[in-house]
């Protein structure tokens, strides 16, 4: 080996010692700051469990009120179908502005009214109609409510039909009929603790990588420490990305407790795909919105100040990142808007290998999304760093 | 309470946030942006799920059976396929969310009389959306098989295809939609959205307030003068209390404007309420401040007790009637459930008082509380 | 008024026939969790005193101040202020609307986005000041204070010395009866802090009001009526300063020698208080009966002879760390001869003609001139001190040379290299220390040294040498785990040092490294900072308000509204001074005050303060002691002595000057 040989690996000795005392130095403070940790914890264990185990988005025992003009045997027989688990009746209203009242003041979500002479006039042949008054300020549950009902009602429809056809509900294999079967992929129980559970450890792990990096700076300036690392030969590069390198071993921490602590164990998520995968991924996503937190400490002065910004980026991340809010049904340009946001990758790629068994070979072009955007936050905040300080 | 000294607080906090422009800025961006971004893209309605349809049978009936599937809106179609196979890829990938397949002898089996075969796979990932897409799929299928029946009959016992249909469907279900006829979700979103952002944005202006006073020293002042605790704390919360009324204005102006959103009740009362729900908000923030030593804690806690739970228990992505009794005790300690119910009330049933005089009544409790912890753990001759 | 209000807060008091303190306290204890911070301390301080509180830090002084403010709860004891129990929450706000305080750090009390008159009228609305009587006391304190012409001036473009007024104006403007100033004028330039106490001392008179005060500066604890010397919780002494001082009779025998090493070693042998700077051994000698100081060093000193002796009173500075040694008390560890023989220097580092080059470096900030057009050179193992007022530029310099700000104009170089182009090579030459001493508070004293060793790239057998030097030299020994943030100030400046030092640079920046530390750690740091120029041949530039420190640079600029104006040994800057100004008479009047009016109005323009005497300059030293004597001649001085000058008195006067030459060009300007 000659000199040349011998000093440039000097150098990159240095470089490394440098890197990984200055990421000692960020895990130290953070494990010094005993408030932060509980927080750490707490929003990874306890704050998944609560959300995975709390959130049922069937229509549960909807409160139905009946106002039956008819009081027959049909109409009661139509009525006795409107069952738990999506239906429950909780009484008869005596005329419509009861119901209504009702309706008002929120005890019920829908009043179902049966005209007079209903089952005399189904026996004679003539169509009849029931009505259904429902609450749609949530227009979700609105939608289901009506989607259920008229599933219902279709039934009844189609048997009493059938009966007057002469084809007997039983023989109904012998009409022409459609027989859909549906066949629910990746969950098929819909188990809705899986998908929470995932649902919120992403988003709290967006959380934590943007305000993490993001304080940790600030509070550098605030505190004028940061003077003193650039005096020293440290590069920018050097005095952000530790900073990144630690959060992300955090985060990556915290993530696997609430895997192997939480999703598997109480709510048994199937892990479909392979976990080395996933916390790699996970690890690529924590580090580019790293990126994001430190661009947020370089622009601000104050906490204050970062804090502000971190929410306007954090807010529609959460909410807009397409695990709620399917992207196909957004406007164009809300869709470009979160195309650019990672977490719409990360919820691609992590619900592909959790819940589908997914391979890199699938999560591909999620992976080179993640990648492409943190490289860019990760660019611009070493960028604003540097023209600011130098 | 003396209130020259309260407004000598609330004076110099309204200084010093006016003198961080950045901040300043941001305390009004915030809302707005997050509004229009959410108004617009936060559209629960599953419209254009992704469909791939494998038609093995390739007869005019099946070809119609899919063109239902197709013309819907509720879906997008992507293509026909060969097998199952193929699906697979796609359906991972997330290209594909719902797959009909038609089996052989579709058009047969139906002309013969005899019951069709189909079979839908749907992508349950994400568990509201195949529910979603199950009620439209079972609702589509429901109409063909009545038509498919009809007739049948027709030809079967020459009634006409009209009277045929009659037969199958004697029971009619009209479906009113109260409160948001066309249930065009916008409409219910925008009032939820105003909850909602005045649950996030309000306890981040607050929550490194007191706590900054305290990092830098400047806080002795207040400890060292006659100044109440009381006033310093209504002091201290008012200016931004004022910032949050504006953007409860804003948003109205907003939502009413921008999005359409009927409002039927009265502004006053609905103005009233709004400034009991910001104090609210305000008040966590300024809780969270008193309670804490670091404003890097103040900062990610409040995070972690605003935000996150903003997501999940607010009531806008998902019903608080949908929430376990664990999760439901979440939302009743967020002031956001009860104000949604006074923005509901408002905007969509145009009722008042009478009728949310509970909640107006716990919004009031709520800020009381809020009042009282920051008084009692706010101490102007503390032990360190 | 105040009369009546003391006498209705001491109905409450069994002893009405005495003349009730303001401040009782009694067997007073504070714990910070297992940390005793003060361990039963009894003092009074009677109605219109100014009472001192001095000690290293650590002692105890901001917790007794904080809980006579009625902002800080104690764990037992007893504290009466005006009469008044503090034992519980509503008992101590009962007292407030008499109480003035400012805490500790400068100007950290205030607004920074709020003007002058923004923050002066916030605490008077929090004090309920009538409007009426607002407007003229602000208008007598901002004409006082000279900040008259800044009223409208955000607090955060104020110098240290104007946020320090500021303060000091907040807390008065509701005319408390007792005021609480917590290290007032730490971090103050030297004309700054005289002018701070002539003012506190005007008003403190006018109103009879009562002051708790403590500082680090021993030459301002002269001008208190009484001081207690406080260590580890508990009062060491108590008195009138003359008491205090006379509580260790000693004289002080200054010699100086070329090469100390020897007489060093032989002194230290018989005399345990020897501050050593150079070639300057300050050889503290307790009175002996019978026995003359001078003639006992010479004898010790045996065949060294020194090329000068000298002796004088001790200051108070002197006696506090005497009395500290006497009774054992003392945060320093039982120190060897000097400092850790350091190892081998680092064998790659060039020598240079001059390890500090700047050649006319301008700083602009958005049309306001920091630094113009500064010039100066520092040699290797030089010590170079950069004095000026607060805002002066001093910090901007520092921060141009060491690469955080670019010049706006100009050029430098550092260790032989571009200052602008070489920007790397010269960060791992240097060391920097700035004015917070940044350190990472949350981590331990182990862990930033290492973390810095990291930084620099240090392999991990020279780190763990290095730990252990810089562990030894700051004498951190036994709190290696210890966090930073729990160190007395003292050790955590000479940790910061220490981190500043792990690699071994060639120039140390130093910036207001003393700035808050007590006088014993301050002294300990000057001899490392010595042992560094000398032995190992470092640069060192630095910066301080202690002029007493500046005594000890080899060389000094004196920086004035971003220019430099002098540049010169210390003794050439007296020996300049003395040919302008003329001869220092030092007088030691009974009255300070009346003397230094009447001074004054007898013509003699230059009088100034010096803790408790009168500085006085005279071309004519005979005759002008005969005009003093006139002047003072109903209450005649104890003394009017020629003496040597200090820096500080050169400071003073060459400031006080370029003040005046500003303030007269904008009178001219503006008639």
């Amino acid at each position: 080996m000659n000199q040349a040989q011998l000093a440039a690996g000097s150098r990159v000795i240095i470089w490394l010692r440098r890197l990984r005392v200055m990421t000692q130095k960020e895990i130290l403070q953070l494990s010094r700051d005993k408030v932060l940790l509980f927080l750490v914890l707490y929003a990874f264990s306890a704050d998944i469990y609560n959300a995975g185990s709390g959130v049922t988005l069937q229509l549960k025992r909807a409160a139905t009120a009946v106002h039956d003009l008819d009081h027959s045997f049909a109409s009661r027989e139509l009525m006795g179908r409107f069952q738990p688990p999506h239906f429950s009746i909780i009484g008869e209203v005596a005329n419509e502005a009861a119901g209504l009242q009702l309706l008002d003041r929120g005890t019920a979500m829908a009043v179902i009214a049966f005209p007079p002479q209903f089952q005399r006039d189904l026996l004679r042949g003539r169509t009849v109609t029931v009505q259904m008054q429902v609450d749609a300020t949530n227009s979700v549950l609105g939608f289901l409510a009506s989607s259920y009902a008229s599933e219902i009602v279709g039934e009844y429809s189609l048997e009493a039909g059938m009966k007057r056809a002469g084809l007997s509900p039983g023989a109904q294999l012998q009409a022409p009929v459609v027989l859909n079967d549906y066949r629910v992929w990746f969950n098929p129980n819909q188990r809705d603790d899986w998908f929470m559970s995932i649902s919120e450890l992403l988003n709290v792990i967006t959380a934590f990588a943007i305000l993490l990096p993001a304080a940790a700076l600030v509070r550098e300036k605030e505190r004028g420490t940061i003077e003193q690392l650039l005096v020293s030969p440290l590069t920018a590069f050097q005095v952000l990305f530790p900073k990144i390198i630690s959060m992300t071993a955090v985060i990556l921490a915290a993530t696997a407790i609430s895997v192997f602590g939480i999703l598997q164990p109480l709510f048994e998520v199937p892990l479909r795909g392979s976990l080395m995968l996933f916390f790699a991924v996970t690890m690529l996503y924590v580090f580019c919105i790293a990126g994001l937190g430190l661009f947020i400490g370089t622009v601000t002065r104050n906490l204050s100040q970062a804090s502000m910004l971190a929410i306007l980026t954090l807010a529609p991340m959460m909410f807009l990142s397409g695990v709620w809010t399917p992207p196909e049904a957004m406007p164009a340009l809300v869709r470009y808007a979160m195309y650019i946001s990672p977490l719409h990758y990360y919820v691609d790629a992590s619900y592909a290998i959790l819940l589908k068994g997914a391979g890199i070979n699938v999560i591909g072009h999620s992976l080179v999304g993640i990648v492409l955007l943190g490289g860019l936050l990760f660019g611009l905040g070493l960028w604003r760093f540097r023209s600011q300080f130098a | 309470m003396n209130l020259r000294r309260t407004v000598a607080v609330a004076h110099k906090e309204v200084r010093e946030i006016i003198r961080d422009r950045l901040f300043f800025s941001l305390a009004f961006i915030v809302p707005a942006v997050l509004m229009v971004l959410f108004g617009y893209g936060l559209s629960l309605d599953v419209e254009k799920l992704p469909l791939a349809i494998i038609d093995r049978d390739g007869t005019s009936m099946s070809r119609e059976y899919a063109h239902r599937f197709i013309d819907s809106r509720y879906f997008d179609f992507k293509g026909y396929s060969f097998s199952e196979r193929d699906l697979e890829q796609p359906i991972t990938d997330n290209l594909i969310r719902a797959a009909i397949v038609i089996p052989e002898h579709f058009q047969k089996d139906l002309l013969q009389g005899r019951p069709a075969h189909i079979q839908t796979f749907i992508d349950g990932t994400f568990p509201f959306r195949a529910l979603t897409a199950k009620g439209y799929a079972i609702a589509i299928n429901a109409q063909i098989t009545a038509d498919s029946l009809a007739s049948y009959l027709a030809q079967t016992s020459g009634m006409s295809v009209a009277e045929a249909a009659a037969v199958f469907q004697p029971v009619k279900l009209e479906v009113r939609y109260l409160f948001n006829q066309s249930l065009k979700s916008i409409w219910s979103l925008a009032p939820k959205l105003i909850m909602v952002i005045l649950m996030i944005s309000p306890p981040f202006l607050t929550a490194l307030g007191v706590v900054r006073e305290k990092e830098t020293g400047s806080i002795y002042n207040i400890y060292a003068s006659t100044l109440s605790r009381g006033e310093y704390l209504v002091g201290k919360s008012v200016p931004y209390i004022v910032i949050s009324t504006l953007n409860v204005l804003f948003l109205w102006w907003m939502a009413t404007g921008l999005f359409g959103a009927p409002f039927k009740g009265s502004f006053v009362f609905f103005l009233l309420s709004s400034v009991l729900y910001v104090t609210c908000t305000t008040g966590i923030g300024v809780v969270v401040s008193v309670l804490v030593r670091t404003q890097v804690a103040a900062m990610i806690g409040t995070a972690i007790f605003t935000m996150v739970p903003a997501v999940l228990y607010s009531g806008v992505l998902i019903p608080i009637s949908s929430l376990s009794r664990s999760a439901k005790l979440v939302a009743y300690l967020l002031p956001g459930m009860y104000y949604t119910n006074i923005v509901m009330g408002t905007f969509l049933k145009g009722v008042g008082f009478s009728a949310l005089w509970r909640d107006v009544l716990v919004l009031l409790i709520y800020a009381m509380l809020l009042f009282s912890i920051g008084y009692a753990f706010f101490r102007k001759r503390p032990n360190s | 008024m105040g009369e009546t209000q003391v006498v209705a807060g001491c109905s409450h008091s069994v002893e009405a026939d005495r003349i009730p303190a303001v401040i009782r306290v009694s067997a007073l204890r504070k714990e910070y969790g297992k940390q005793s911070a003060i361990a039963g301390i009894s003092l009074e301080v009677q109605k219109g005193e100014i009472y001192g509180l001095i000690g290293p830090d650590g002692a105890g002084k901001s917790s007794l101040m904080k809980i006579v403010a009625g902002v800080l709860t104690f764990d037992a004891g007893e504290i009466e202020v005006f009469g008044v129990s503090l034992n519980s929450d509503s008992n101590a706000e009962r007292i407030k609307d008499r109480i003035g305080f400012m805490p500790q750090g400068l100007g950290l009390n205030l607004y920074p986005d709020l003007s002058i008159e923004e923050n002066i009228d916030f605490f008077a609305n929090l004090r309920l000041v009538q409007s009426s009587q607002l407007t003229a006391r602000k208008q007598k304190l901002l004409e006082m204070t000279h900040l008259e012409a800044f009223r409208a001036r955000p607090m955060k473009q104020l110098s240290g010395g104007m946020k320090q007024k500021l303060g000091l104006i907040c807390s008065l403007i509701h005319e408390p009866k007792l005021l609480v100033l917590d290290e007032p004028t730490t971090g103050v330039d030297p004309v700054s802090r005289r002018d701070f106490w002539a003012i506190l001392g005007v008003l403190l008179k006018e109103h009879g009001t009562t002051a708790l005060v403590s500082t680090a500066y021993m030459d301002e604890a002269t001008r208190f009526h009484r001081v207690a010397l406080l260590f580890g919780g508990q009062v060491v002494a108590q008195g009138a300063p003359e008491e205090i001082q006379q509580l260790v009779p000693a004289r002080i025998v200054a010699i100086t020698i070329p090469s100390p090493a020897v007489a060093l070693s032989r002194l230290r042998a018989e005399f345990p208080q020897i501050e050593a700077l150079g070639s300057l051994l300050q050889v503290f000698v307790e009175d002996k009966a019978g026995l003359d100081a001078r003639a006992r060093v010479v004898r010790v000193l045996g065949d060294v002879k020194p090329a000068r002796v000298e002796t004088m009173d001790p200051q108070l500075e002197d006696v506090f760390i005497a009395l500290l040694r006497i009774k054992k008390l003392t945060t320093e560890p039982d120190r060897t001869s000097t400092l850790p023989a350091a190892p081998v220097s680092n064998p790659t580092q060039p020598k240079t003609p001059y390890a500090i080059e700047a050649k006319e470096l301008v700083r602009d900030f958005g049309g306001f001139k920091a630094v113009n057009k500064v010039s100066f050179r520092v040699a290797p193992g030089e010590i170079f001190g950069l004095l000026g007022a607060n805002g002066a530029g001093k910090t901007t310099v520092i921060k141009m040379l060491t690469g955080i700000l670019p010049p706006t104009a100009g050029s430098g170089s550092v260790a032989g290299a571009d200052m602008q182009t070489a920007g790397r090579k010269i960060k791992e030459r240097i060391g920097y220390m700035s004015q917070a001493f940044s350190l990472y508070l949350d981590l331990t004293v182990e862990e930033n040294i290492k973390l810095y060793a990291g930084i620099y790239g240090l392999p991990a057998s020279v780190a763990r040498e290095r730990f252990r030097w810089v562990v030894q030299m700051a004498g951190l020994e036994g709190r290696e785990s210890k966090a930073a943030q729990s160190l007395p100030m003292g050790l955590r400046q000479r940790l910061a040092l220490g981190c500043a030092l792990v690699h071994r640079p060639q120039i140390l920046f130093l910036d207001e490294p003393t700035s808050g530390v007590d006088p014993v750690g301050r002294r300990r740091f000057w001899e490392i900072l010595f042992t560094l120029a000398r032995e190992e041949g470092v640069a060192i530039l630095v910066t301080t308000h202690y002029m007493n420190e500046a005594e000890h640079c080899d060389h000094l600029a004196l920086m004035f509204a971003g220019r430099v104006v002098a540049d010169a040994s210390p003794s050439d800057m007296k020996s300049e001074v003395e040919r302008q100004s003329g001869k220092l008479v030092e007088i030691d009047a009974v009255h300070t005050s009346a003397a230094l009016d009447l001074l004054v109005k007898a013509g003699f323009k230059g009088s100034v303060l010096f803790g408790s005497r009168i500085h006085v300059f005279s071309k004519d030293v005979p005759g002008d002691t005969e005009r003093i004597k006139a002047a003072l001649s109903e209450d005649p001085a104890r003394s009017i002595l020629p003496r040597s000058l200090t820096m500080e008195d050169v400071f003073v006067e060459r400031v006080m000057a370029l003040e005046q030459a500003v303030e007269t060009t904008k009178n001219g300007a503006v008639s």
